[in-house]
């Protein structure tokens, strides 16, 4: 059943402080929940008017949402769920929803450090920037050349990163510093259909196209240097941020369980302010289908993430000879329904949490971060646009006490790919960014405009507000030198 | 995108982009659910590469059920979008030969044809799926409307 659509709520958005803006309950009908907004003044005011705020106030109809419907920092305009979404649901009375995870399932980012400095890049960086190119498949239609057969491609949906990691494309030490080690639990196989297992057989190992890209970064600024050297991290140091996920598998995984999500709806009485939102209850048949399809797409995701690392490692062998190595410093999620404990009221529950667009950020001493990183939180990686800057943070309290341990994932788009394009029409933008000494690489040149910075908000603004709610604290900041676009 | 050629009288066979922060939208008419979900693959195809000059290929049949006509849209969008990734070509186009309301819902029986990448169709954008976002399929005046959303 779908429910009439919603008013904007521009109107009906309350100032909590300086950082947080209430969506009440009372603003829409069946809105369970309130609606909490993080953002300051310069960003509350795009957003005014703006869908995303519907779709801030849609998530809080949902059957068991707990506590409040989330956006971070970065929120805008997507479908169903809204890009930068938080939600969790009680495990008894709650729900889960495919359009809250979204089509690029597990879609991450991860960050590897290198012991290389800037001047060391700076000498080849157009020789590295066509190696890398050529090494990482990317673009529309973007394959390796191999399709994996049926029994590898399921030992990848089991094992995620562990498996290219036993094949010799990477190490031990790589799983420990990835989120949930590589491995989501319950992976179920069988519960993908044939046309997804096709779409991903010979995927893995790509980049994709959109906003997927292989960034070579410079740490150009220390925010909390003891942090920083724990991370290994220090000025001037090269690192390398790759951002890509599931790529056909898991889309087509998400478009399979919406399908049958949306049928199913109906069975369950359940009411739904937008048809995208098609969701079941945790526990049923078909939650259960979804859950196994999903946790197989996220490993799927994880191992190609890991064999893109190993080509980069590759790549780097192959410019500045054997001897630097590039170690992970942590692969974060973004697109993902997880089964968290956290304390509502009082009590410690068991909570699926829906993040779409939203990073994990949980704070130091917690179990689900690292060994080597209990101490400082768990690292967010929150990339910004290819001519400006990314950054790492790590997860604190708040973020726990608040938001279910999440946080921003990225700058978040201000505008659509044509206004961008419309823009930034008859603007050289690699010319202009080689100018501010960043190389690009890209398959086709109209992404470009439809990537650059005037689309995005600037991601030090958007980080201000996580650590001004207490979210995240900034620890670097890392600007592009080499950009590979898909 | 530009609005594809019309028909002389009645609702004309029309499409074009709409604009969505992060990912896009299309909107199409055409004088019936059966040339407009073939517009809507005509838009489809549009965004994802430039298939102008393409050598179309050997068509492949499509068949897809749904439960009302947004379902059957959805359904007729992400089979062309899935096909065309499992392939890894581009898809040119679509045509519908049969649309039937049945009682257990709506039935679509059709072809596809798709082309590999090359210096004749160049890709444009990576369509992952079609969406259930703001899907409408309805009619308007004496003829069809539709209205898509995709994420890329």
């Amino acid at each position: 059943m779908t429910a009439p659509a919603a008013k904007r709520h521009s109107a009906t958005l309350e100032r909590i402080d300086a950082f947080r803006w209430r969506i009440p309950r009372s603003a829409q009908e069946g809105m369970r929940v309130d609606g909490l907004v993080f953002a300051d003044d310069s960003l509350i005011e795009p957003l005014r008017g703006d869908p995303c705020l519907n779709q801030v106030a849609n998530v809080a109809t949902l059957p068991g949402i707990i506590g409040n419907s989330l956006g971070m920092p970065d929120l805008h305009w997507g479908y169903g769920f809204p890009i930068g979404g938080v939600a969790a649901f009680a495990v008894d009375e709650g729900v889960v929803s495919p359009g809250g995870i979204g089509f690029d399932i597990n879609c991450g980012v991860r960050l590897l450090r290198s012991d290389l400095e800037i001047a060391d890049i700076k000498r080849a960086a157009d020789q590295l920037a066509d190696a890398l190119f050529r090494a990482v498949p990317g673009g529309v239609g973007a394959h390796t050349g191999r399709r994996l057969d049926r029994v590898e491609l399921d030992d990848v949906l089991r094992q995620g990163a562990a498996w290219p990691v036993a094949a010799g494309h990477g190490t031990a030490d790589d799983l420990l510093v990835t989120e949930e080690g590589g491995c989501l639990d319950g992976a179920d196989p069988s519960q993908l259909s044939e046309r997804a297992r096709l779409r991903g057989a010979n995927q893995l190992g790509t980049l994709g196209s959109g906003n997927h890209f292989l960034e070579v970064q410079v740490v150009d600024r220390l925010l909390d240097p003891p942090t920083a050297a724990v991370l290994g991290l220090h000025a001037g140091q090269i690192t390398v941020m790759i951002h890509c996920g599931s790529r056909g598998l898991g889309h087509q995984v998400c478009t399979d369980h919406v399908a049958v999500m949306d049928r199913a709806v109906h069975r369950y009485a359940i009411t739904i302010p937008d048809r995208q939102l098609a969701c079941v209850p945790l526990g049923s048949p078909e939650a259960h289908a979804y859950l196994g399809a999903m946790a197989a797409a996220a490993n799927f995701a994880w191992a190609n993430r890991q064999l893109i690392t190993d080509a980069v490692r590759r790549t780097f062998a192959s410019v500045f000879g054997p001897h630097h190595a590039l170690p992970l410093v942590y692969d974060v999620s973004h697109n993902m329904a997880k089964f968290e404990r956290h304390h509502v009221d009082g009590r410690e529950v068991d909570l699926c949490v829906h993040r779409k667009g939203a990073t994990r950020a949980f704070p130091a001493g917690h179990p689900g971060v690292p060994d080597a990183y209990r101490e400082i939180g768990q690292p967010v990686l929150i990339p910004g646009d290819m001519g400006r800057s990314s950054i790492v943070g790590v997860g604190l309290p708040g973020a726990m006490a608040e938001t279910f341990g999440s946080t921003c994932h990225g700058a978040g788009r201000t505008m659509s790919r044509h206004a961008a394009l419309r823009q930034l029409r008859g603007v050289n933008l690699v010319d202009e960014l080689r100018h501010d000494g960043i190389v690009v690489r890209v398959d086709r040149r109209g992404l470009l405009a439809e990537e650059a910075s005037v689309a995005y908000k600037d991601v030090e603004a958007v980080v201000r507000v996580a650590a001004g709610a207490g979210h995240v604290r900034p620890v670097a900041r890392l600007r592009p030198v080499v950009v590979v676009k898909g | 995108m530009d609005a594809s050629p019309g028909q002389v009288g009645g609702t004309p066979r029309w499409h074009a982009a709409v604009a969505h922060t992060a990912d896009v939208g299309v909107r199409a008419t055409a004088p019936d659910p059966r040339a407009l979900l073939e517009e809507a693959a005509a838009a489809l195809a549009e965004l994802s590469a430039d298939v102008s000059q393409a050598k179309r290929r050997r068509p492949e049949a499509i068949e897809v059920r749904a439960d009302d006509l947004p379902a059957l849209t959805f359904a007729w969008l992400n089979e062309l979008i899935g096909l065309a990734d499992a392939r890894g070509e581009a898809l040119v186009e679509a045509r519908m030969e049969d649309l039937e309301s049945t009682p257990d819902g709506w039935l679509a029986r059709g072809t596809a044809g798709f082309a590999a990448y090359d210096a004749d169709v160049r890709p444009r954008l990576q369509v992952k799926a079609a969406t259930f976002h703001r899907l409408k399929v309805a009619r308007e005046g004496e003829g069809w409307a539709l209205e898509a959303y995709f994420d890329v």
